[in-house]
């Protein structure tokens, strides 16, 4: 096969998250009752008029700013005239001649740790069109999609790989649900991905016929389309064969994508300026205060944790669960431990949190109580073995650790003198191990700690109990 | 006992008396509809409901002067529970489950919704012909148009059937069929009233506004009707007012411009003596009348032609029968539903409307055409600006001749453009503009003068309305007065 460069674009839709849709006051919800979250507007009855919903303009001003665009500072939104049984009105209200943002980029790190830049060509505002669901010779229409608010961010033609689609997708489900922006939920359909795929043979020859493939229900089968494409073209290259623009779809169950249409030439949306609604003059006012609802993004996070102490491995690991890394973020103005800390959250609690099929804000983990369990940890009161054991009664109950120790019979002594009494005991108890000691033998500590534990039924602080027994065995 | 001929505030007294009841002037005005049936003025009555909320009112305070007073409203207008037909096949049978805002003002006031008025097919024409449920006919002379596209509106008031009709005006559908039945009518600045459940021909153009046999009517109505609805983006936000409280002053120093191009070489001299008679008296009253070049007027019909056909392409594309009104039947496939049903739901000139609409829009005619209209329309509205940096108002003739036969063809759409040509340009300037009764032609059909106002100044246009009322003071009754 012939080595082609390949260029890819992507357009991801997402979803927002608002109370209620963008044109009207019908609320945005998904999974429920088919056409339960609709009303006169959202079907587009005769009369009825859009209104626009404020935290629409504040969520899309805050992803303009999360992937460093400019902002439009007048924009107006366009009618998209076309038939079809999902969008009631019968045309879309998008916007066309003034997108909110324009201009911008997110980096992705690749594999062997180069970073590139993804340029964004635009990202505009839109309204999301209603679910058909074919069935036998008939359709059926649920409008509670209709109307939900939706931006729509347009890469420049720039990835050369599904591998760099993937990267890219992966970025911007980070950075958009980190923003409290969007869901991100692909297979819910609240980030929906169109790429567009072409090839050439040399840099200076202009670009390809392009392919588009829609439909694409995960981050992984969008890298596996873009290759399964990029291969398709190629073969038919090689082969001297050409082919019509077009629109596939990434079909599940082959792993491979199917022609859906040729696209025709020159598809005309009768675009102009939606008459319903006012021209929408952003000011410095809105746009800082949109800025400020923007919660810590992941890259910050990960460096902060980093410099906390948190192995970079963690750091990424915390990043990865929302509820995990905003629980940790509370920590940050403590003087605590972070390494157990994030050793812990990652580890038993993680585990935890899996098996039970729960968030972590659904525990009665609370921060101090957190704190408590990581200075217990440290100082060596409680083992990894205590921990595993306690975990119920720390994530289900209220009592606090010392309570809980108290009731499982954690009791650790922490007493110098108690203990060192009882290790004075056993030294004279057991000369030909002191001696062993004296001799090098490593061994004998053991030997004699296990004795210490028996002692003490288990409740001396074997760190503090380690130390005093070295201290007698030396003087 | 008759009582819907006499004023408003009279039938107001008496009602408040309790000397008379909602239910007297309700059965009243659906007797008058009755006897002026071959008027053809309503596509449908609201005969069952509004009696019973008549007798529910009856138990109710008289808290204000349009308690109790059936209107008529513009089929249009969307209305709960009783049919909206637009004038459209399509709309046949089309039951609005929400009211627009402005039958939600008339039903706070307590006023009684008497019937959908007939109209031009979605407001498209000007002598209410295109109709799907056939035109309305002339009080005055019912051979004749009675206008359009507010044709039911106007000839139920003009017949004297009740006090109170709500119109709408994308081109002048409120004040040309005003002109030619000899009735008062208002077309108030683009954003006064809320559109919301006007269903939209072109909505950057599209205004209701009130219908009445005098100017004092009008003004009360209007104040019942105005104000920023949130469901509106495009109402205005403006402080309230009494449109009432300049009437009856006298219009000494008062500054009025008329533009050459309304009182040119289309108008009939006829319709041209009759304003320029009313000027004399205007002037011997201490107004001072300047002819002034306001340029752009010209290209109106052209720049209103592009516009509103763009809009309503776009805004009548969602009738397509799958969630409401007609659907075709025996359809093979989702191109058939809408092939057929708009094929069979629309008429002729909705259809070329929309045809042409879609060919504005299309592809590079969208820059070429419907921005440069909108870049000129600007211009138009700059050139009004400048007019009324000097002038108080603006008065011409609202239409180039009297009412014409109901027979006369239909078939050239550019001869049916020259209906509105002088209304035309205060939609595109989103300006107030009314028709106010200056007298008759030689078979004694009706003359109308237009006032054109500066925006949000319709108080003022009363002003100047009721004054010629008072001066001229004409029978306007058709038949004389009953």
């Amino acid at each position: 096969m012939t080595n082609y460069i390949p260029t890819v674009g992507v357009e991801v839709h997402v979803e927002l998250k608002t109370k209620t849709k963008i044109f009207s006051d019908a609320r945005n919800g998904y999974g429920q009752m088919a056409n339960s979250l609709t009303n006169v507007v959202d079907l587009g009855y005769p009369g009825t008029l859009p209104t626009l919903n404020e935290e629409v303009i504040m969520l899309a001003i805050r992803a303009a700013t999360i992937l460093n665009c400019n902002i439009q500072r007048v924009m107006h939104f366009d009618r998209k005239n076309y038939f079809y049984p999902d969008i009631p009105k019968n045309f879309q209200i998008t916007q066309n001649d003034t997108p909110i943002g324009y201009d911008g980029y997110v980096e992705i790190t690749k594999e062997n740790g180069e970073t590139k830049k993804i340029f964004i060509e635009e990202m505009h505002i839109e309204e999301d069109t209603c679910k058909s669901a074919h069935r036998k010779d008939k359709t059926l229409l649920d409008f509670n999609r209709a109307g939900v608010p939706l931006i729509e961010i347009v890469t420049k033609p720039c990835m050369t790989s599904g591998e760099e689609v993937k990267l890219y997708l992966e970025k911007l489900r980070e950075l958009l649900s980190f923003g409290d922006i969007s869901d991100c939920k692909i297979e819910e359909g609240s980030m929906r991905a169109d790429v567009n795929v072409s090839i050439r043979k040399n840099e200076r020859d202009p670009l390809g016929v392009k392919a588009e493939i829609k439909n694409i229900g995960s981050i992984s089968n969008a890298k596996l389309g873009v290759e399964k494409e990029i291969e398709r073209q190629a073969k038919l290259y090689d082969n001297g064969e050409t082919f019509k623009p077009q629109t596939r779809r990434f079909d599940d169950k082959i792993g491979d994508t199917v022609l859906m249409r040729i696209k025709e030439t020159g598809n005309d949306y009768r675009y102009f300026p939606e008459p319903d609604i006012p021209f929408v003059i952003l000011t410095d006012e809105m746009i800082e205060e949109a800025k400020k609802g923007i919660p810590m993004l992941p890259d910050e996070r990960r460096r902060i944790y980093v410099e906390k102490g948190v192995l970079e491995a963690n750091a990424n690991k915390l990043v990865q669960n929302r509820t995990i890394s905003d629980f940790f973020n509370t920590l940050l103005e403590e003087k605590t431990d972070f390494k157990i800390a994030s050793n812990m959250l990652l580890g038993d609690i993680s585990a935890y949190l899996n098996r039970e099929e729960k968030e972590l804000n659904e525990t009665t983990l609370t921060k101090e109580r957190f704190l408590e369990l990581v200075k217990f940890y440290q100082e060596g009161t409680i083992t990894s073995k205590n921990l595993k054991e306690m975990l119920d009664m720390i994530l289900e109950s209220d009592k606090t650790i010392a309570d809980i120790m108290k009731e499982q019979g954690i009791e650790n002594i922490t007493d110098d003198s108690e203990i060192r009494n009882v290790i004075k005991d056993i030294i004279q108890k057991n000369p030909e191990s002191v001696s062993d000691f004296k001799n090098g033998h490593d061994r004998a500590i053991k030997f004699l700690m296990g004795q210490v534990m028996k002692e003490t039924k288990g409740k001396a602080n074997p760190r503090l109990a380690n130390d005093i027994l070295l201290e007698e065995l030396k003087s | 006992m008759k009582y819907l001929n006499k004023g408003i505030s009279e039938i107001h007294e008496l009602l408040k008396s309790k000397r008379i009841k909602p239910i007297d002037l309700v059965e009243e005005a659906f007797d008058n509809i009755e006897s002026n049936k071959d008027l053809n003025a309503y596509i449908t009555l609201n005969k069952e409901s509004a009696i019973q909320q008549a007798k529910e009112l009856e138990n109710k305070e008289v808290d204000n002067i349009l308690f109790g007073l059936p209107i008529a409203v513009k089929d249009n207008i969307c209305t709960n529970g009783l049919r909206t037909t637009c004038g459209s096949h399509i709309l046949e049978n089309f039951i609005p489950i929400y009211d627009a805002t402005i039958v939600e003002k008339i039903k706070e006031k307590n006023m009684i919704i008497i019937g959908k008025t007939n109209m031009d097919e979605f407001a498209m024409g000007s002598s209410s012909r295109t109709s799907y449920f056939g035109a309305p006919k002339n009080p005055w002379n019912k051979e004749k148009i009675c206008g359009g596209s507010s044709g039911g509106s106007a000839a139920t008031i003009a017949a004297r059937d009740l006090l109170f009709a709500i119109g709408s005006d994308t081109g002048g559908s409120i004040r040309q069929p005003a002109s030619y039945t000899g009735i008062v009518g208002l077309k108030p600045t683009y954003g006064r009233i809320s559109r919301y459940g006007l269903v939209a021909f072109a909505s950057s153009l599209d205004q209701m506004g009130p219908m009445t046999k005098n100017v004092y009517e009008n003004a009360v109505l209007l104040n019942a009707l105005v104000g920023k609805d949130p469901k509106d983006l495009t109402s205005a936000n403006k402080e309230e007012e009494d449109f009432t409280r300049f009437i009856g002053q006298d219009i000494k120093g008062m500054k009025i411009a008329v533009p050459n191009f309304l009182m040119g070489d289309i108008v009939t001299d006829v319709v041209k003596e009759k304003i320029k008679d009313t000027i004399k008296i205007l002037e011997k009253n201490g107004a001072m009348v300047d002819y002034v070049d306001v340029k752009y007027l010209e290209h109106a019909m052209t720049l209103y032609q592009i516009i509103a056909m763009g809009e309503a392409s776009s805004n009548l594309a969602r009738f397509d029968g799958i969630r409401y009104g007609f659907q075709a039947e025996n359809v093979k496939n989702i191109e058939d539903v809408y092939l057929e049903t708009r094929g069979q739901g629309f008429g002729e000139e909705v259809k070329r409307r929309i045809m042409v609409g879609s060919y504005l829009l299309s592809g590079e005619n969208a820059k070429i055409y419907y921005n440069k209209a909108l870049s000129i329309r600007d211009d138009m509205r700059k050139e009004f600006k400048k007019v009324f940096e000097n002038y108080d108002l603006i008065i011409g003739p609202t239409t180039v001749s009297t009412a014409y036969d109901l027979t006369d063809p239909m078939d050239d759409p550019r001869k049916s453009f020259m209906d509105d040509v002088l209304v035309i340009p205060v939609n595109m300037a989103g300006l107030p503009g009314m028709n106010i009764p200056v007298g008759f032609d030689k078979n004694h059909m009706p003359i109308g003068m237009q006032i054109i106002g500066n925006s949000f100044e319709e108080a003022k246009m009363y002003q100047l309305a009721s004054f010629i009322e008072k001066e001229l003071n004409l029978d306007l009754t058709p038949g004389g007065e009953r």
